[in-house]
């Protein structure tokens, strides 16, 4: 399917969701919302995608909801308002429940709900010369998904900083990489892409439906307190017992062959696709 | 106190500082069945020593552990079914949180850390690595799922840096230096050799602090990982007040005064009963 302001693609096994508004630093347009779930649910549902890399063109990564179309046509992001009061946001793998590997690859400033991104990703990488920065209260918005979500993964006083002093100052990557905020520092940043895709043909190479049943384990356990995530993960871990992958894993291993996974869609199984409210 | 016999890991006493070290060198320690109940006997023995005030957990050899032993799986005809009840239940024993050790426990990390080994990492208070340690997590490159100790690092450290080697497998390695930067691990000894001795003196310092405290102090953070914020320390506020009257307040600032080492109340691992409840395993 082909798309107005995004930009999806497959190379190998991994697949592309890249931001394609670059005249408007990839703000997020009524249009955009709308296909950003389309574009996830394409992915998630290809068989052929074993890994997603999401990323932007041109220079910004993403620059949250565009502020210039809500000062113009309240009416186009009606839609948009009511999902967030609902908390039934469509914009990220997470909130389109993806259980395949996501990769962010931030190619330059991440403002505001640019995090969003940033923050429902497995595994984040970065240009050198990104930048994140949470203007929300600098214009009289409140942050929350974003900060709320960061908070559960990096230490939480940076997130605090960062929501607090708005729009006057900005995270560099190399302070993201210390605060494990991010995993990878990308040097020229126009190498990002080729890292990004490197980095997931190595995570394309292991079992589709253990990765899901891990992320599963583990994007649910930050629901719960400790014991019960370690239940809940238990069961997600049980859950593969049997799986035709379990024994390839180590016969390939043992034949020192690429293993021949079983593919699985986005479908995956309905009853473990709690890991969100 | 002499320790009872095992053939999978070691058990010693050094003044006042218990050592469980991993002893499969030439399967990289990794755990078979017979490691496994092991590991639980000399959890429950250590802490049931009064002259153990600290635990050191490390590995002999060039590995610390590598998880479950796949040979054994593969070819004893039971495999991970051997698991399914324990994990089922959620009834764990083979790690110092599964078995509800409160006194303080360091694990030195001697080198590779692959797979089910970060259980000991995620359930240590305190841990140490050797600077040629490595760390991985091969689960799901061969198609098994990682979940638990994953789930326990993740509420100690950034939790990308943990779904990263949950997804990436056996395809990359964590440096000692980044899981030192990510405050997964404490201290790099370099050179590597020195690990025991740095951990034997970190244990020592340790060792002088009131064991009936450090006790307290560890049901309240690891119990705080179970709840939201207030009930953390709704729960932190039960185990301070417990403390109060207890002799080791008084002894505390007067040995401080007096310029003496403090003569602390004995204490073993069976203490508080009705504390230990708020871990919430399953019994």
């Amino acid at each position: 399917m082909t798309y107005e302001t995004l930009v999806v693609e497959r190379r190998g096994a991994v697949g592309w969701l890249i931001f394609d508004r670059p005249a408007s630093a990839n703000a997020m347009d009524a249009t955009m919302l709308g296909e950003l779930a389309e574009a996830w649910r394409e992915l998630d549902a290809d068989p052929e995608v074993r890994v997603i890399v999401n990323t932007g063109n041109g220079r910004a990564f993403q620059t949250g909801v565009d502020v210039v179309q809500m000062s113009r046509d309240r009416g186009a992001m009606r839609e948009q308002s009511r999902r967030t009061r609902d908390a039934t946001l469509e914009l990220t793998a997470w909130h389109n429940r993806v259980w395949k590997p996501v990769i962010c690859a931030v190619n330059g400033v991440c403002a505001g709900g640019g995090l969003h991104f940033v923050t429902d990703a497995d595994i984040v990488i970065a240009a050198s010369d990104a930048t994140f920065l949470d203007p929300h209260v600098s214009v009289g918005q409140v942050s929350a998904y974003e900060v709320v979500g960061l908070a559960a993964k990096m230490p939480v006083e940076a997130v605090l900083r960062m929501a607090l002093v708005g729009r006057h100052e900005r995270i560099t990557a190399q302070r993201a990489y210390e605060l494990g905020m991010i995993s990878q520092i990308v040097d020229p940043p126009d190498t990002l892409r080729d890292e990004a895709q490197a980095l997931a043909e190595k995570i394309a190479q292991n079992s589709p439906a253990a990765m899901a049943a891990t992320k599963r384990a583990l994007w649910g356990a930050l629901e719960l307190g400790l014991t019960d995530a370690c239940k809940q993960g238990a069961a997600e871990l049980v859950s593969m017992w049997g799986h035709p992958d379990q024994t390839e894993g180590p016969l390939a291993f043992t034949d020192r062959r690429t293993p021949d996974w079983t593919p699985i869609t986005g479908a995956g199984p309905a009853s473990s696709g709690e890991g969100r409210p | 106190m002499t320790f009872s016999s095992y053939d999978f890991v070691k058990v010693e006493r050094h003044g006042p500082v218990g050592w469980l070290i991993n002893n499969r060198p030439d399967q990289l320690n990794a755990m078979n069945n017979g490691m496994r109940d092991e590991f639980e006997r000399a959890w429950k023995e250590l802490d049931a020593d009064t002259d153990v005030r600290v635990i050191v957990h490390t590995g002999e050899g060039r590995a610390f552990q590598t998880g479950v032993d796949v040979a054994e799986i593969a070819s004893d005809g039971v495999g991970m079914e051997r698991y399914r009840e324990s994990m089922e239940n959620f009834d764990l024993r083979f790690t110092s949180w599964h078995n509800r050790v409160w006194k303080p426990v360091i694990t030195a990390v001697n080198g590779l850390c692959a797979g089910g080994a970060f259980h000991w990492v995620a359930d240590a208070d305190i841990v140490l690595a050797a600077s040629d340690a490595q760390f991985f997590d091969p689960h799901v490159s061969v198609g098994q799922v990682v979940s638990i100790e994953a789930i326990g690092l993740m509420r100690k450290m950034p939790v990308e840096a943990v779904m990263r080697m949950a997804l990436v497998g056996r395809h990359e390695r964590m440096s000692a230096q980044r899981a030192y930067e990510l405050g997964m691990v404490s201290q790099v000894v370099d050179p590597p050799e020195r690990l025991r001795d740095e951990a034997q003196a970190l244990a020592e310092k340790i060792a002088q602090n009131s064991p009936a405290a450090m006790a307290a102090t560890k049901r309240a953070l690891w119990g705080a990982l179970e709840l939201g914020l207030t009930d953390a320390c709704k729960q932190g506020a039960a185990e301070l007040v417990s403390m109060w009257g207890h002799p080791d307040q008084t002894e505390g600032p007067l040995a401080f005064t007096e310029k003496r080492a403090a003569n602390w109340a004995e204490m073993t691992g069976t203490g508080h009963e009705d504390d230990a409840a708020d871990t919430d395993t399953d019994t």
